[in-house]
């Protein structure tokens, strides 16, 4: 109840958020009746609709009459800060991949993701990693010619 | 017009026969691991499509599909977690059969039911898409604008219980297909000077994000542990026991060709429904539920038969009716492939490569999935945060891939983070990509629509093709919101003596 809630409230947060930005689109005179805003504004008045909907069916929902478990604390929740965690490797990857380059980039990050996941600290977690990103990098630049960024830091060194 | 003779040389061609084999072996693979399905499988593999020919790169995606729909069976049978959703029927007496220790029966029945439902569903592909999409020929901007909604009005069935959520997911995924170039007057919107936006957010993105990104952080954490037993065999069913089993792998095709067709069926409607009809129909119903061996072939040959005919709305008039569809589109898109008869006319490479590269992996696949155990098992086995990272880094360098852009990355992750807020809200993702991969179809045809007409609405309701779809749509989405509300009533009933 509380996750609708708070849903219909983002919903009309990023409907009025991408209102205001519609309201930055151009006009051009090769524009039609309905224009390059028009469908941007007619969105965020429905999501802004569906927003309340949601609130208003949550706020109308019948209080249930015995006590019940507040489902603010199930399994999902508690998974958002480690959720998020995992995803900021993502993030570092990209951070690091134009420096360090592709090899050792995604060899961090695999190594990185293990040592996340619990993986025991020992010779197997850089074995693994280095072995990853050789094994992609053989795969992706040399068996199919795809460009992956070299890194500064490699190219510094050679 | 196809002649022999190209599919002959189609047939004989290396590189068809090698995506074919390679794309079904990463299905079986990607759907043998639990938790990743077939439309995560198929959009792990999209990004690396878009430097092939767009022939190959389609039929890989229809090939990656047929395996993912076999590989799912496999952690069914053997660990009780069914590595697709369209494997969750086979798990109550696949695994049944594996305790009374038939696995090895099991995993044979499974396999050959789903290459007689690959099977039947390739031959109605081959019969119905073609003249289906001829319809699409009499098609205006207004037909093209009620073929958009119904294409939509898919998320009736799929908001999982929340009619409100699902539309609202649509709507942001139409909000993120407005970014980039408008495609009547040309200005930019939402692009904030950024040029990697004056394209737009690539549907591939949002698959990769919404899907696999997802997935991961999902499952990041989970303390499940695995372990299949390494000594199991395939054993093939003699021709005793495929003749005992033909009557619930023909209801397990009809079943799964009436899914296929149906927007929002899908594999696993399709493989619980014949699952259910195999039973009333068997001469042995008591065996349901303790190992029954047409409890495994029904929803096997069902689910495999959906891989094929979910195709035939898709080719046939760009309508995508499930999350592996949708990422079948996204191909077509990304290769400038438009479904419907110019399809059929200008690309006939690409529908005969679908053919073609189909039944390859269909016939492999009973080699393949022999061969391909072994490996599906060792896959399961290892300990999965190594398999985590190699996975991110995958999904990671694919993307990366598409354009060389770090900011697709960028996109990427911070759709991962979208699709895991959405998930832990109750909100569907499968709407929100048909939002971005209609939503294109849906603007321009209906602002053409209306600078045809000079602005006037009742273009919409002149035109009989764009009645009649938007009525479907109409009566699609009053029969969800009907059952929503059912449904609503009876929790409400039901809770009222508690």
């Amino acid at each position: 109840m509380r996750k609708d809630l708070i849903s219909g409230l983002v919903l009309l947060a990023v409907a009025g958020i991408y209102y205001s930005w519609s309201g930055a689109i151009a006009d051009s005179t090769l524009s039609d009746e309905v224009g390059a805003a028009g469908l941007p504004h007619a969105l965020a008045v429905v999501l802004a609709i569906l927003g309340t909907l949601l609130i208003g069916r949550t706020l109308l929902a019948r209080k249930p009459r015995t006590v019940t478990v507040d489902d603010s604390t199930d399994e999902s929740d508690a998974g958002l800060p480690r959720a998020v965690g995992f995803l900021l490797f993502g993030a570092a990857y990209v951070i690091v991949l134009p420096f360090a380059g592709y090899v050792i980039g995604t060899a961090l990050l695999i190594g990185g993701v293990a040592l996340y996941e619990g993986a025991a600290r020992n010779w197997t977690v850089p074995a693994a990693a280095i072995g990853g990103g050789v094994f992609y990098w053989a795969i992706f630049v040399k068996l199919l010619g795809v460009h992956q960024p070299v890194g500064s830091l490699i190219q510094g060194l050679f | 017009m196809t002649t022999l003779l190209d599919i002959i040389r189609l047939l004989t061609e290396t590189p068809l026969v090698f995506v074919a084999i390679a794309g079904l072996t990463w299905g079986i693979l990607g759907g043998a691991l639990p938790g990743i399905s077939a439309s995560i499988t198929m959009a792990l593999v999209l990004p690396f499509t878009y430097t092939m020919d767009p022939a190959q790169a389609i039929a890989l995606l229809a090939c990656v599909y047929i395996g993912a729909e076999y590989g799912g069976s496999i952690p069914a049978i053997l660990i009780r977690t069914p590595g697709t959703n369209s494997s969750a029927a086979t798990v109550i007496d696949g695994y049944e059969l594996n305790r009374q220790g038939r696995a090895g029966e099991a995993l044979g029945i499974s396999l050959m039911s789903g290459v007689i439902g690959s099977l039947f569903g390739l031959a109605m592909l081959i019969l119905l898409t073609e003249p289906l999409s001829w319809l699409a020929l009499a098609f205006t901007p207004a037909s093209y604008f009620g073929l958009g909604i119904l294409g939509l009005s898919v998320i009736a069935s799929m908001s999982g219980g929340s009619l409100i959520k699902g539309l609202a997911a649509a709507i942001i995924g139409l909000m993120i297909a407005t970014v980039g170039t408008d495609p009547i007057s040309g200005v930019t919107r939402f692009t904030f000077d950024i040029p990697d936006l004056l394209g737009g957010v690539e549907p591939v993105l949002v698959m990769v994000g919404l899907f696999a990104l997802t997935e991961l952080m999902c499952q990041s954490g989970s303390t499940t542990v695995t372990q299949l037993n390494q000594k199991i065999r395939i054993k093939l069913p003699s021709l005793a026991v495929m003749n005992k089993l033909k009557r619930s792998q023909f209801i397990g095709c009809i079943l799964g060709l009436f899914e296929g067709l149906t927007p929002g069926g899908g594999g696993s409607i399709a493989a619980f429904m014949s699952y259910n009809e195999a039973k009333r129909w068997s001469k042995t119903p008591h065996l349901f539920g303790k190992g029954s061996e047409e409890g495994v072939a029904a929803p096997e040959a069902a689910n495999n038969t959906v891989a094929s005919t979910a195709l035939i709305p898709l080719l046939s008039f760009g309508i995508p009716s499930s999350n592996s569809t949708a990422v079948l589109l996204g191909g077509l898109l990304m290769h400038g492939l438009i479904p419907g008869p110019r399809l059929f006319e200008q690309s006939a490479q690409v529908i005969d490569s679908i053919y073609v590269g189909s039944f390859i992996a269909i016939i492999a696949q009973i080699g393949v999935g022999i061969i391909i155990l072994p490996a599906c098992i060792w896959l399961v086995n290892r300990p999965r945060p190594y398999r985590a990272g190699f996975i991110f880094a995958l999904i990671l360098s694919g993307i990366f891939t598409l354009n060389n852009s770090l900011f697709d990355l960028g996109i990427a992750l911070v759709l991962g983070l979208v699709g895991f807020l959405m998930r832990l809200a109750g909100f569907p993702v499968l709407p929100m990509i048909l939002g971005v991969v209609l939503g294109h179809m849906v603007e321009s045809s209906y602002r053409r629509s209306l600078v045809l007409s000079g602005g006037d609405h009742m273009i919409f309701l002149q035109d009989p093709i764009a009645v009649a779809l938007l009525s479907i749509a109409f009566i699609f989405v009053a029969f969800s919101l009907s059952r929503e509300l059912r449904e609503a009533r009876k929790a409400k009933i039901e809770e009222v003596p508690s």
